[in-house]
C-alpha cells in the first residue's frame, strides 16, 4: 500500500499465487512444532518409538490424554496457572490503572520520572531480585503460597500495564472527563465509569499480555512454588522429563493442553495483543 | 470527605502509591539486598556467622573458569541471536507492511512464537531434536540427506547453535512486529516521491527505510539483546546447560549457584555482574530513545 510499483506488478496473478505460497510457508514454519507434538501426542507408544519413523499416527488414540488428565499431577498444574495468572491479572490491572490515570491525566511534580523509573525497574533480572525475594518470602511464609507469587507478579508486570494503559488513557478526550467532573464525578468514578470503559482496547491489551506472560513466566515459579502440588503447568511440565526416563507422549500431551488456553487467547484477540505490544514502541 | 481537601499533586501521587510501593519492594529493595549479599559471606550452611567481604565473591567468580565460560556463552548466544532475530525480523516487517493475503491468519501466525512459553517450547524443540526418534533425524536420515543419526544437543558446538536456531525462531517475529510499528510511521509520499524520481526497490530500502527505521531497529535490537542476555528457562528445560556447561548461561549458572549449592553470596555476585551489563544496555536504549524524542 505505501508501495507503488509493488502494488502495480503485484497484480499479476503470479504474484498472488507467490503470496499464498510465502504464507503458507510462514504458516508451516511456525506451526510445524506444535503440529508435531500434537501428532505425538494422538499416537501409540509404539508408533512414537518406530523406526522407520511413522509421521501419521497409524492407530490415532486418545490413550495418552486420558492418562495425563486422570493419571497425573497436570491437571493440577494447570488449575494452579489458572489460579496463579488470574489472581495476578486482576492485581496488575487494579493498581496499574490507578497508576496509569495518574500519570496519564492528573498534574503532579515528578511524573515523568515515575513513568522511566517504572520502566526502568521492568528491565530488572530475575536473577537479581530472586535470592532477596527467596529469603524473605521464606521468613514471611509466601514460599508455596499462591499470595507471594502473585505479589511478585504483581510487582514484576504492573510496569508494561502502565506503560499500555497510560498510552491509552491519553488518546481519550480532555472535554469527555470535564463534562464528568461537572456531572460531580469524582476522580475514582471517572476512572471507572469513563476512562476504563472508553480504553477497552487497552484494558484487554494489557490484560492479555499480562494472562500470557504470568502463565509463561518460569523463573520464580520455579522458585517460589517449588512444592509439586503447587507447581504451574510452564514448571510441572519441564521439571517432567527426568535423568533417565522421558514419557515422550505424555510429555508432548502435557504441552500440548497447557498451550492451548494461550494459543487460544492468543489468537482470538491477535489485533488487541499487537496494539498492546506495539503501544510503547510507537511512542 | 477527604477527597475535597486533597489538592491535585496530592490524589495524583496518592494513586501512583500503591503500585510504587509494590514495584519497589519486589524490584528495588531485593535488587538493593542482592548487592549487600554479593558483598557478604552469607550462606544456609554456615548460618548467622555473617560478615562484609568486600568484593572477595567477585574475585571469586572472575576466577572460576565455568563462571567465565556462562559469561561467554551468554555474550556469544546474545550477539548471534539478535542479530539474525533483527534481519528475520525485518525481512518479515517489510513483507507484513505491504497488503498482503489473509492478513488475520498472517498476525496470528506471527503472533504464535511470541504468546508460546518459552519454556515449554524449548521442550517442544527437545522431542524435535531427539536423536533416536526426532522430526529433524527422522527426515534427514530416511530421505538420505544425513547417513548418521545427529547429535543436535548433545555434542560441542553444535548444541549452542542448535539452542539459538530455538531462540532465534521464537523471537524474529517478536522482532518483526516491532519494526513493523516503525515502517507503519513512514509517510507513504516519501516512497510516491522517489518512485517519480526512479528510485528502485533496494535504492528506496537504503535511503528511505533504513534511516527511518533506525530509531526502531535500535529499540528492538537493545530491547531483544536485554532479553536474551538474561535466557534462562530456554538452557534450564532444553539441554540444563550441557554438555559440559557448551550451553549455560549466565542466568543457569547463577541459579545454581543459588539453589543447587545454596551459595547465596558468589550467586549474588553473579547477579550483580548480569545486573549491571543488563543496566549499562538499558541505559544506552535510554539515551537513544531521548536522542530520537529530541
Amino acid at each position: 500500500m505505501t508501495d507503488l510499483t509493488t502494488s502495480r506488478t503485484l497484480k499479476g496473478t503470479g504474484w498472488t499465487v507467490l503470496k499464498y505460497l510465502f504464507v503458507l510457508f510462514l504458516v508451516v514454519l511456525f506451526f510445524f512444532p506444535i503440529a508435531w507434538i500434537f501428532l505425538t501426542s494422538i499416537k501409540t507408544t509404539g508408533d512414537i518409538y518406530a523406526w522407520p519413523p511413522t509421521y501419521l499416527p497409524h492407530h490415532p488414540t486418545l490413550k495418552n490424554y486420558e492418562a495425563v488428565l486422570f493419571g497425573s499431577k497436570l491437571g493440577r498444574y494447570i488449575l494452579n496457572s489458572i489460579i496463579v495468572s488470574s489472581l495476578s491479572t486482576i492485581s496488575v490491572l487494579f493498581f496499574s490503572s490507578l497508576a496509569g490515570y495518574s500519570i496519564a491525566r492528573i498534574h503532579f511534580r515528578g511524573r515523568g520520572f515515575l513513568l522511566i523509573f517504572f520502566l526502568a525497574m521492568s528491565m530488572f533480572p530475575q536473577l537479581s531480585i530472586v535470592p532477596s525475594l527467596f529469603i524473605w518470602f521464606r521468613k514471611l511464609g509466601l514460599i508455596n503460597n499462591y499470595l507471594g507469587i502473585v505479589i511478585a507478579y504483581t510487582g514484576l508486570f504492573s510496569p508494561i500495564s502502565l506503560w499500555i494503559l497510560s498510552t491509552y488513557f491519553r488518546t481519550i478526550p480532555l472535554e469527555i472527563e470535564e463534562s464528568a467532573k461537572l456531572d460531580g464525578c469524582g476522580r475514582l468514578r471517572t476512572l471507572w465509569r469513563i476512562m476504563l470503559p472508553l480504553s477497552i482496547p487497552g484494558v484487554i491489551a494489557a490484560s492479555l499480555i499480562v494472562f500470557i506472560q504470568t502463565w509463561n513466566e518460569f523463573f520464580l515459579a520455579l522458585v517460589l512454588l517449588s512444592q509439586n502440588l503447587l507447581r504451574t503447568a510452564t514448571v510441572g511440565i519441564a521439571l517432567y522429563p527426568g535423568q533417565y526416563s522421558f514419557p515422550w507422549e505424555l510429555i508432548t500431551t502435557a504441552t500440548f493442553l497447557a498451550i492451548i488456553p494461550i494459543f487460544a487467547l492468543s489468537a482470538i484477540f491477535q489485533k488487541q495483543i499487537i496494539g498492546g505490544l506495539t503501544a510503547g514502541a510507537v511512542k | 470527605m477527604s477527597r475535597t481537601r486533597l489538592s491535585e499533586p496530592a490524589y495524583g501521587i496518592l494513586l501512583v502509591l500503591p503500585m510504587f510501593v509494590i514495584v519497589v519492594g519486589i524490584l528495588f529493595l531485593p535488587t538493593a539486598y542482592t548487592i549487600g549479599l554479593s558483598l557478604s559471606n552469607f550462606s544456609f550452611i554456615k548460618g548467622a556467622a555473617r560478615s562484609f567481604v568486600g568484593l572477595a565473591n567477585y574475585f571469586a567468580m572472575f576466577a572460576d573458569e565455568e563462571f567465565r565460560s556462562s559469561l561467554i556463552n551468554s555474550v556469544f548466544f546474545t550477539g548471534v541471536t539478535v542479530v539474525l532475530e533483527l534481519l528475520f525480523g525485518l525481512v518479515l516487517a517489510v513483507i507484513l507492511n505491504r497488503k498482503f493475503v489473509m492478513p488475520g491468519l498472517l498476525r496470528a501466525t506471527v503472533l504464535f512464537p511470541w504468546a508460546l512459553p518459552t519454556a515449554l517450547n524449548a521442550i517442544i524443540w527437545r522431542w524435535l531434536f531427539n536423536p533416536d526418534f526426532g522430526l529433524f533425524n527422522s527426515i534427514l536420515v530416511t530421505l538420505g540427506f544425513s547417513a548418521t543419526k545427529i547429535n543436535w544437543l548433545g555434542e560441542i558446538p553444535l548444541s549452542m547453535f542448535s539452542m539459538m536456531t530455538v531462540a532465534i525462531w521464537k523471537t524474529s517475529s517478536f522482532m518483526a512486529l516491532i519494526l513493523l510499528t516503525g515502517l507503519q510511521t513512514i509517510p507513504a509520499d516519501l516512497y510516491e516521491a522517489a518512485e517519480i524520481d526512479g528510485a528502485g526497490f533496494w535504492y528506496r530500502l537504503r535511503r528511505i527505510t533504513l534511516p527511518l527505521l533506525t530509531p526502531s531497529i535500535l529499540l528492538a535490537l537493545l530491547f531483544r539483546s536485554m532479553d536474551a542476555f538474561r535466557a534462562f528457562e530456554l538452557p534450564f528445560a532444553l539441554t540444563q546447560g550441557g554438555p559440559a556447561g557448551s550451553t549455560q548461561t549466565l542466568s543457569l549458572f547463577g541459579y545454581r549457584q543459588f539453589f543447587q549449592f545454596l551459595k547465596f553470596d558468589t550467586g549474588s555476585a553473579v547477579s550483580v555482574i548480569q545486573f549491571i551489563l543488563i543496566m549499562a544496555l538499558g541505559a544506552l536504549y535510554l539515551r537513544v530513545f531521548r536522542t530520537e524524542a529530541d
